[in-house]
């Protein structure tokens, strides 16, 4: 492995990592919100969450690259108020991975959620904890162990993102070339050995992501 | 149920009239389809396409992909299916020609009158077509590197996967500029022609046809090159800007 | 204090509660079967719940008033609850739990400071232990501890006893009854425990599916039923005080007034108490000279008979009031008229006894 590899590797560890932190805050607020509360229209809702779980991601790739380019509804303001640049840049691998990866921490932080005693959560209040108190100190530790298997597997989808990423950041080497981005790379220049190089690393990330997170599961259970 | 006997009825079709396979580089797109409709007419022949990068293409008859034709962008893709013996090169002929420009987007107030006038700041990226193996970026980046501009150049690059995906860029204004053939600006309203690239500065560009070895149909896939190379062809080619050359 | 508690209406599964009451003593048992909605009630009370209307307001603040949208979230209301399946934090030590509702700036009355309220709860071993480490009782006690350490103003209990053994029952009544002694914090508890009701509560409000049937002193809605839904539920025929003047062997010996009565040894070490006598347990007998096991038998005089369906109640003077529920052909058999001797037998397992 060359240090370009590594380099290669090291982007993108860092980028799904911090796609992870960045879905976290949103990602445990909806969660929240689908566990606890009823509304009209709630379905819609759930349904719009799982969708970049089911759609093509290289067509979720499409919406954000229409959202965010110079001429988007979002994209459009940044560039012209802000000089901010999404699309071609490591923002737009960030923003990728980040749509990707959130219906996944939502459904497990969803699920740990909703385990949580609502009893427990009532009876704090009496002691006099407000919402936040609430949430912070009895339902988050509580429901521990499904959201941060839900981080780890929103984790390794990031790792492995490629359909979204390509369509909005491209396979620019040394900004946002990610492992995917560039095993596919490779395989169109005919340069096997190195695809296969990078394959592996792949797969050693990917099944160390997914065993420990399917190692907190089992714990849960318990 | 129609369905069904749609499909056997198209397959009837195409068991009686020859389909003839062509792989060929993203640039042509336009000029081919013109060119295979009149042909289609004539002759009864089902021509279908495979657009892309020329890189891409070439990869893929490597592996196995079943083309008839293979149209490249440049020498060096056909240069090395013929070491793999994977085209028959009696077919082999190159007449057609290129040249490179600059394009911005339409409404864009950018100058460029250079190479160097790419390195300036207000140029903040540049599409191409991916340098390291698509035609159309290697010879941009030749160009680059004659004027010598590419490592100031380099940084800004936003590889594409092919010539058509780079324009698409500059049309969508993600990128301030990016170069492209000339033909490829000649279909867009999106975009407009900043710099056109001299001949001299520029490295030859060279797009080369031939059949390919492992054709279930040469005869077909030759009378279809041959086609090619006539001048009804050869009109359509210099209507869509590209250079004709013996 | 004073809980008003006023219009409110909430439909449930089954019914609707509604509800119109004022609550003013100390300690005031709320009384019903299984689903009568009594939770829902402490629900409201706490903010826990919305109803369709409701006006509940504690001393001088109002807490709920649906007709103004005026609401005080469950915690601002300073009102502890302690549920039935007491709601201990898991992933919190027995010393975290105790905290969780301490205001930040140490309790203002000395009377809830940690060591005080630990003391008189008696949990001062379990602190350092985790929570599912305690028994039954143990959990308890620090459930009551931990509202009590939040200051409340009101203590709410939902059947506090309902899922321990006899004698972890009568363990935890003193405690319940130190809480009410030594805090003198208000406290409302639910309960479908008749003897519960009896040992812990003032007053007593009656709640069957949903309805208020009766309110009033403990005592008064026991002897004087409203109706005979009422009386069906509270079941008690004969409720007398009296006092234990021996123990032996298990058994004790109880004097209402001056009458003598064996009956099997309550577990505390109570001295006053409340004994109850079901109607169906008394026996009449003409001859009193026949040889049985009872060891119960009073000399009373027949003072009232009324037929009820196809039982006749039969009032009797043995000393003091008490009531025999039998079949009207056993009435008949037996030529029973007003004024007449007759033995009454009551079986010693039949004599409740209820710490007062």
């Amino acid at each position: 492995m060359t240090s370009e590899e590594w380099q290669i590797v090291w982007f993108t560890a860092w980028v799904s990592a911090l796609s992870t932190l960045v879905i976290l805050p949103f990602g445990l607020a909806l969660a929240w919100i689908l566990a606890r509360r009823d509304w009209l229209g709630k379905s819609i809702v759930e349904t719009l969450v799982s969708l970049p779980l089911v759609m093509p991601p290289v067509a979720t790739g499409l919406i954000l690259l229409k959202l965010f380019g110079r001429r988007g509804a979002i994209g459009g303001f940044l560039h012209d108020q802000l000089n901010f640049d999404v699309i071609f840049t490591w923002r737009a691998v960030l923003l990728a991975l980040s749509v990707m990866s959130l219906p996944l921490l939502i459904r497990s932080a969803r699920v740990a959620f909703e385990e949580v005693n609502p009893r427990l959560e009532q009876i704090a209040r009496t002691l006099g904890a407000g919402n936040w108190r609430v949430f912070f100190t009895i339902t988050v530790p509580l429901a521990a162990r499904g959201i941060v298997a839900g981080m780890i597997l929103a984790f390794a989808r990031a790792l492995g993102e490629f359909g979204a990423t390509i369509m909005v950041a491209g396979n620019i080497p040394g900004k946002t070339s990610t492992l995917s981005l560039t095993i596919f790379q490779d395989v169109q220049l005919g340069q096997d050995a190195h695809a296969f190089r990078l394959l592996g690393v792949s797969v050693v990330l990917a099944f160390a992501a997914v065993w420990f997170s399917e190692f907190l599961l089992r714990r849960r259970k318990k | 149920m129609i369905a069904v006997m749609g499909v056997w009825l198209l397959s009837l079709y195409s068991a009686y009239s020859t389909q003839i396979t062509v792989f060929a580089a993203a640039s042509l797109t336009d000029s081919l389809k013109e060119i295979a409709a009149a042909y289609e007419k004539q002759s009864g022949d089902k021509i279908t396409f495979n657009l892309g990068a020329s890189s891409t293409l070439a990869r893929q008859i490597e592996e196995g992909a079943p083309a008839d034709i293979f149209f490249s962008a440049d020498e060096a893709k056909m240069d090395g299916l013929e070491k793999k013996g994977l085209i028959d090169t009696s077919t082999r002929k190159s007449r057609l020609g290129n040249s490179l420009v600059v394009v911005v987007a339409a409404d864009s107030a950018l100058q460029i009158q250079s190479a160097s006038d790419l390195t300036n700041t207000s140029v903040i990226k540049i599409a191409l077509a991916d340098p390291k193996a698509v035609p159309a970026g290697v010879y941009a980046k030749a160009w680059l590197e004659k004027q010598q501009v590419w490592p100031a150049i380099e940084p800004k690059v936003v590889p594409t996967e092919n010539v058509r995906a780079a324009l698409a860029a500059v049309e969508s204004e993600n990128v301030e500029a990016g170069v492209v053939y000339k033909t490829d600006a000649g279909i867009s309203r999106k975009v407009k022609v900043a710099y056109e690239v001299p001949a001299k500065d520029a490295p030859v560009i060279s797009y080369p046809m031939a059949v390919a070895r492992e054709s279930k149909q040469p005869e077909a896939a030759k009378k279809f090159l041959n086609y090619l190379d006539s001048k009804e062809a050869g009109d359509i080619f210099k209507k869509f800007g590209f250079i004709l050359r013996d | 204090m004073n809980l008003l508690l006023k219009h409110i209406t909430l439909p449930l599964a089954n019914f609707t509660l509604e509800v119109d009451a004022g609550i003013r003593s100390r300690v005031t048992a709320i009384f019903g079967p299984s689903g009568a909605g009594k939770t829902s009630l402490l629900d409201l009370i706490a903010g826990l719940r919305c109803a369709q209307s409701a006006f509940i307001q504690l001393d001088d603040r109002v807490l709920t008033d649906t007709a103004k949208g005026f609401f005080v979230p469950t915690h601002q209301r300073g009102i502890g609850y302690v549920p039935q399946d007491l709601a201990l934090f898991p992933h919190l030590s027995v010393r975290q739990n105790l905290l969780y509702g301490c205001k930040s700036g140490g309790a203002a009355d000395p009377l809830f400071s940690f060591d005080h309220v630990i003391e008189v709860l008696e949990i001062r071993s379990l602190i350092v232990r985790g929570v599912t480490e305690l028994s039954g009782g143990e959990k308890q006690r620090v459930a009551l501890a931990r509202a009590l350490l939040a200051s409340p103003r009101l203590l709410l209990l939902d059947e506090p006893l309902a899922s321990l053994d006899a004698p972890l029952k009568a363990k935890i009544i003193p405690y319940l009854t130190r809480i009410r002694d030594e805090f003198r914090i208000p406290m409302l508890c639910v309960t479908h425990d008749r003897f519960e009701a009896l040992a812990l509560a003032d007053e007593i409000i009656v709640l069957v599916n949903g309805q208020v049937l009766q309110t009033g002193p403990v005592l008064d809605v026991f002897n004087r039923p409203a109706n005979s839904d009422v009386a069906k539920i509270v079941s008690v025929e004969t409720l007398q005080a009296g006092s234990i003047a021996g123990l032996n062997e298990g058994l004790a010996t109880v004097k209402i007034r001056d009458v003598t009565l064996t009956a099997l040894a309550p577990t505390t070490g109570a001295r006053e108490v409340f004994v109850c006598i079901r109607g169906e347990d008394v026996i009449l007998q003409r001859d009193a000279a026949v040889a049985s096991s009872v060891r119960n038998r009073l000399s009373a005089r027949i003072v009232a008979l009324r037929t009820e369906g196809a039982l006749v109640r039969v009032e009797l003077d043995a000393g003091f009031p008490l009531f025999a529920l039998i079949t009207r052909p056993a009435c008949i058999e037996l030529a029973l008229r007003e004024g007449e001797p007759i033995t009454a037998l009551i079986k010693t397992p039949a004599i409740h006894l209820v710490p007062r």
